[in-house]
């Protein structure tokens, strides 16, 4: 539903050479295909046109002069040209559609490698949703423009084109009348053609709509009953159901108009061609087969008016799509690597914040002078409120971000030197909801490093204590995770994305702890593989588990995007300040959960 | 044209028939004169097409061949368009029709599946993926769409313009009329592999879609874990070997289309040009006039070429009766009476007394055994237990969400079956530790279900009673946000309290709060504590704990094990007795003993 206010907002697509000559670019690697397709459609349209013509002579030369071997010749004829039009036809819906598919190929493509240099703070300000509609339905609209766009005006062009040559050469006055009614029937197509589109938007947007509907009433239908919405739902739903309905309805019947108005107009052409044809016979200027090739001509126009008409009025949408898709190939990654920027090496992991100012955006400050020195093998974990700056520091170590003032080292020389591959192909990460990708749990964790052995990537599950459940699967490290991991518990996919850290050897490991309860068996097989991790290696972890703080080398209470306090937990417990409260706190909920008393069936299975 | 679209009203359980033509003859209750007319336009406008090619017969030979014969010109025009008038006219009514049918039907199908979900039992809904419903009533709903505005339509005029075309060649000439017939078996049979092959084609397609899809998901949702391994290129290998596929697969499909058309173009255009032959030899040896051949010349055409789309819609209407077969699955399913009950008092004073009660949600998995107690009105009952002890689903039977099995509820001395679920639902006011949210603006989620007009006053004092309002005050529309929409997140604390607020407007007489530890931070769960004991006060009250602290003033409170009630009383009592109770009691003295410790340790 947004994507449709964002369509309207931003695009106007309106027909500017520019961008139409960027679409263009599109289709110019694949010049021979169009040519092979276009010259295949001005074949086809041209033998559609002839092929009457053949019919009128069938009439003049064969059955009115009563001549058998003119019409065995005439039909042979006939018959040989379809064989070649079938020839043609095939060829250019082949290369049409393939040509269509390429297009939509290399778009999807282009958008996708773009979209893997984009920086994170592209994906903050533009929706997920957003995205994915560019590469999927822009770039549908955009390849048939492309395609069958340019076949069928092409066709429709030739085709009008081809008739009208025969026409004036059987009878030129007659011609000219329907070369005079052409033009009308174009500018009522496109009338129709505009509105009939604009309905099915509409169609297509309530579609949406209820979908959206069914989906709410069905996941929320437990608050539904329990507050006896179910009169009201059904009426509102009725609304929704209704403009669909109108709208669907027009559109159905709009249609249903559209092409007996054409043939309508057509008709009327058609009769002053029969009255005026029939005076000239009288005077012998006419044949038979002269009028039935006319009565053809103008009944078969009907098609290829229609065709114009429709990718007239779809070229607005396709080049709005166009302009988005563009504009999404054009975005430039904020963060990126420096001219001569180097890879070292080697990253030993000293890092230091040198006066660091950063606001996602502009005027706003999420961290103010923030100034720190981590020395090479330390853990740093990071407390405070939700918002005080905490993820922004790990945001800013993983270079997702640069800073907007200050300067951030690392081995003692700015990061901006160095090339955002050497930095990043050095950093473990883990997030608090873990993210996996669709595949074996094998795969997920070779994420870590692509050419680790399969001995590899068991002693890293070894190593942070997820080789046990692993091994509980039926197919063990081939069982697959799911989309998104959806078949894993939490904890599963914590271990998973712990194993996939440590096979990636960072120097620099980043972990944000989650929130949510695991049961205690996998909690202890956490910890033991987060310290496994830690081992050696400089590392920042957003806190939440007291085990975790307090094996901390500094902890560090971020509030309101400055360091509160810092210190190890010895000394900050004896300050009495604010990790004093965060930590009783903490201890007390923990320790509850630790000693509930009641047998837990969630844990037992784990 | 009607602006109003009204529906027509059929209760459709009365399609769930074993045999689906019957079920389809059902859902077209109401409109089977509209697709009676559509049908019959469509048979008068293939016959004013017919008309046209005999009107041209009659014109040549009467004013061509015979010459000198004095026929009106203007009569014959006015007739060719006259007839073009009338096959325009019926196309489009038949158009309009069928679409007013197809769209009414759709129309009703989806209002009474939206009702028929929102009514079926908490049993249904717990074993149905969401996904997969949805799937049902939009993509299924759709195909039927599809059957009633173009299968079903479509095969009737293809048939009727075959039939009426074929009648009228049959008039001029009955034996040039079966040999134009000869290969239509064969373009119906070839059309009908074709499209088969089409079809599953199109779904391999669209299947690679899919695939292609979440990958570009994952890869949006994942963009840390990308960058963070620097995994850039291994992404876009990956996506392009799936984009490959896909063009492979569209390629496949594509050439399949681009053989259909060359080759059954030539079936037809060889019987066509066979039919010329005949039609031309008889009409130079004298068997038919030159206007006949002219009219058989145009007839033939119409019952070659169409067949070719005949097969097409005979394979797609297989869909459609697969697709009906699954939204009937749906249909079938029962209802939850709301409304079923004799009970029906004005006024609920709240006392509820459970009687032995037992519940099973599927045979011999008994989740609830012998459950016994009583509470009097405005009492606070405390649930303490771990996962799966059967607190949640005691207080599911409360609004009859299940049915309990063994022994009685009573709510003020009535059995609980006797009382409507409407009447109990709208005396029972539930707030859940992560309620759900609709996204609709906040106002809106907070009058959700209250069943009167609202006025802004009432909305901002319920919020604050909930210790919502300043929160929703920092919102960037306030009480219009809408929830999920522009980046607004509401926290889980959040939701909690705008349920509280929604609660208070419900203004119930029953109560049933979770009160799960959540991960809030201090103030807010303090916040939450108070809003609650506001909306506590003077309602009986289930709470749903995990802990001893929030429940120690409860009237009665019930630790439950395993599906029974293995202590009961107040804090005062239990705390004397031994059992699990006071152990939970203990461990918090314990912690706290255990805190003091670390903290001089260090």
């Amino acid at each position: 539903m947004s994507d449709e206010y964002i369509e309207e907002e931003e695009f106007s697509g309106a027909f500017e050479g520019r961008v139409f000559r960027r679409i263009l670019t599109l289709i110019a690697p694949y010049k021979m295909w169009v040519v092979g397709f276009l010259l295949s459609v001005v074949v086809v349209s041209i033998l559609d046109a002839y092929f009457t013509y053949l019919s009128k002579q069938i009439i003049d030369q064969g059955i009115v002069p009563g001549n058998r071997s003119a019409l065995v010749s005439i039909l042979l004829q006939y018959g040989g040209l379809i064989v070649v039009q079938c020839v043609a036809v095939f060829g250019f819906i082949y290369l049409t559609a393939v040509l269509g598919e390429r297009v939509r190929y290399d778009l999807r493509q282009s958008m996708f490698n773009h979209l893997q240099a984009l920086s994170l703070n592209y994906y903050s300000r533009t929706p997920v949703g957003w995205i994915m509609a560019r590469v999927n339905s822009d770039s549908d609209r955009v390849s048939e423009m492309v395609s069958w766009g340019i076949v069928d005006s092409t066709w429709g062009v030739m085709n009008i084109g081809t008739s009208l040559i025969f026409m004036f050469a059987i009878n030129w006055r007659l011609a000219l009348i329907v070369l005079a009614i052409i033009p009308i029937l174009l500018v009522v197509a496109v009338f129709f053609q505009r509105r009939i589109l604009r309905e099915y938007r509409q169609v297509r947007k309530f579609n949406s709509k209820i979908t959206g509907a069914y989906n709410e009433n069905i996941t929320g239908v437990r608050v539904v009953k329990a507050l006896g919405r179910e009169p009201e739902n059904m009426r509102e739903f009725d609304g929704l159901t209704g403009s669909m309905y109108r709208s669907a309805y027009r559109a159905a019947w709009l249609s249903a108009l559209f092409l007996p108005s054409v043939q309508m107009i057509s008709a009327l052409a058609l009769g002053t061609v029969v009255y005026v044809g029939g005076l000239q016979a009288t005077v012998g200027g006419m044949t038979i087969g002269g009028i039935q090739a006319f009565v053809a001509y103008v009944t078969s126009m009907m098609w290829p008016i229609q065709d114009l008409a429709r990718v007239f009025a779809e070229l607005q949408l396709s080049i709005a799509s166009a302009e988005r898709i563009f504009s999404l190939l054009d975005a430039v990654p904020s963060v990126q690597d420096q001219p001569n920027s180097v890879d070292p090496g080697e990253i030993r992991g000293d890092i230091e914040f040198d006066h660091v100012s950063f606001g996602y955006e502009d005027g706003q400050s999420v961290l103010k002078d923030f100034s720190l020195k981590v020395k090479q093998g330390e853990t740093i974990a990071l407390v405070g409120p939700t918002g005080g700056g905490k993820s922004t520091i790990v945001n800013l170590v993983c270079r997702f971000y640069e800073p907007v003032s200050g300067t951030i080292r690392i081995d003692g020389r700015d990061y901006r030197e160095l090339s955002m591959h050497a930095i990043q192909s050095r950093i473990g990460m883990v997030l608090q909801t873990p993210h996996l990708f669709s595949g074996s749990i094998r795969e997920n964790i070779r994420y870590g490093r692509l050419n680790a052995t399969d001995e590899e990537v068991e002693r890293a599950a070894k190593l942070v204590g997820a080789d046990t459940f692993i091994r509980t699967f039926s197919k063990g490290y081939d069982e697959e995770v799911g989309e998104g991991g959806s078949l894993l518990s939490v904890g599963q996919k914590q271990l998973i994305s712990l194993a996939r850290a440590i096979l990636s050897n960072p120097q620099i490991f980043i972990m944000d702890e989650a929130t949510s309860s695991v049961d205690t068996l996998t909690e202890s097989l956490i910890q033991q593989g987060m310290e496994t991790l830690m081992q050696g290696r400089t590392s920042f972890v957003i806190a939440h588990r007291l085990s975790t703080i307090k094996r901390a080398d500094r902890i560090l209470v971020i509030e309101n995007g400055t360091i509160a306090e810092m210190g190890t937990h010895a000394e900050l417990l004896r300050k009495r300040g604010k990790y004093y409260q965060l930590y009783t706190k903490q201890f007390r909920s923990q320790m509850e959960q630790a000693f509930n008393p009641f047998s837990n069936p969630a844990a037992q299975q784990a | 044209m009607p602006t109003d679209a009204q529906v027509h009203p059929y209760d459709l359980k009365n399609i769930n028939t074993p045999s689906r033509l019957k079920s389809l003859w059902r859902l077209l209750t109401g409109f089977r004169l509209s697709y009676l007319g559509a049908t019959l336009s469509i048979g008068l406008a293939a016959t004013a097409k017919t008309g046209t090619y005999l009107l041209l017969r009659y014109f040549i030979d009467n004013f061509f061949v015979e010459t000198g014969q004095s026929i009106n010109l203007v009569q014959i025009a006015l007739a060719f368009v006259g007839l073009a008038l009338t096959e325009g006219t019926f196309t489009f009514l038949s158009g309009r029709l069928a679409a007013r049918t197809a769209e009414g039907i759709t129309r009703r199908l989806r209002n009474y599946l939206f009702d028929h979900i929102q009514h079926l039992t908490f049993a249904y809904h717990s074993k149905t993926q969401t996904g997969e419903l949805i799937q049902r009533v939009t993509s299924d709903v759709d195909a039927i769409r599809r059957f009633f505005s173009d299968q079903a339509i479509g095969v009737g005029r293809i048939i009727l313009l075959f039939v009426i075309n074929f009648i009228a060649i049959f008039n001029l000439h009955p034996l040039l009329a079966f040999l134009s017939i000869i290969v239509i078996p064969l373009v119906l049979v070839v059309s009908m592999q074709f499209f088969k092959r089409i079809t599953k084609a199109y779904e391999d397609y669209q299947n690679q879609d899919g695939v292609l899809t979440t990958i570009l998901q994952e890869n949006l949702s994942g963009v840390r874990v990308v960058k963070a391994f620097a995994r850039q290129e291994y992404e876009i290998t990956k996506f392009e070997k799936e984009n490959w596929e896909k063009f492979r697969r569209g390629k496949k499909l594509m050439s399949i289309h681009s053989l259909f058309w060359p080759v059954s173009d030539l079936l037809c255009s060889a019987q066509m040009l066979a039919g010329y032959l005949i039609g031309a030899l008889m009409a130079i040896n004298g068997e038919i006039s030159v206007g006949t051949y002219l009219a058989y010349a145009g007839m033939l055409v119409w019952i070659i070429f169409p067949i070719r789309n005949l097969g097409r819609l005979i394979v797609q209407t297989s869909t459609g009766l697969v697709s009906l077969g699954r939204l009937i699955e749906i249909i079938r399913e029962d209802r939850e009476p709301l409304d079923e009950g004799d009970y029906q008092p004005e006024t609920i004073n709240g006392e509820i007394e459970f009687v032995n009660v037992g519940f099973e949600y599927e045979a011999e998995h008994a989740v609830l055994r012998d459950i016994s107690f009583k509470v009097c009105p405005g009492q606070v009952v405390a649930l303490l237990g771990g996962t799966g002890s059967g607190k949640t689903s005691l207080v599911n039977l409360l609004p009859r969400f299940f049915e309990y099995q063994e022994g009685d509820i009573l709510l003020d001395g009535v059995s609980l079956k006797r009382y409507p679920r409407k009447l109990l639902r709208r005396h029972i006011g539930i707030v859940e530790q992560e309620p759900f949210l609709f996204s609709r603006s906040i106002r809106e989620n907070i009058t959700y279900g209250v069943g009167r007009e609202v006025s802004q006053e009432e909305v901002e004092q319920a919020a604050r009673a909930a210790a919502i309002h300043d929160v929703i005050m920092s919102f960037p529309n306030g009480y219009q946000t809408i929830v999920g929409e522009k980046g607004v997140t509401v926290s889980g604390g959040q939701k909690q309290r705008i349920a509280i607020a929604r609660t208070l407007l419900k203004n119930p007489r029953i109560l049933i709060l979770d009160d799960s530890t959540s991960a809030v931070d201090t103030e807010t769960e303090a916040e939450i504590r108070r809003a609650l004991q506001t909306l506590m006060q003077n309602r009986t009250t289930f709470i749903i704990a995990h802990r001893v602290q929030s429940i120690m003033n409860a009237d009665l409170i019930l630790v439950m094990d395993q599906g029974r009630i293995v202590q009961s009383g107040k804090h005062e009592d239990l705390v004397q007795q031994d059992g699990i109770y006071r152990r939970i009691y203990e461990i918090q003295t314990r912690i706290e003993d255990e805190l003091e410790k670390e903290i001089s340790s260090v």
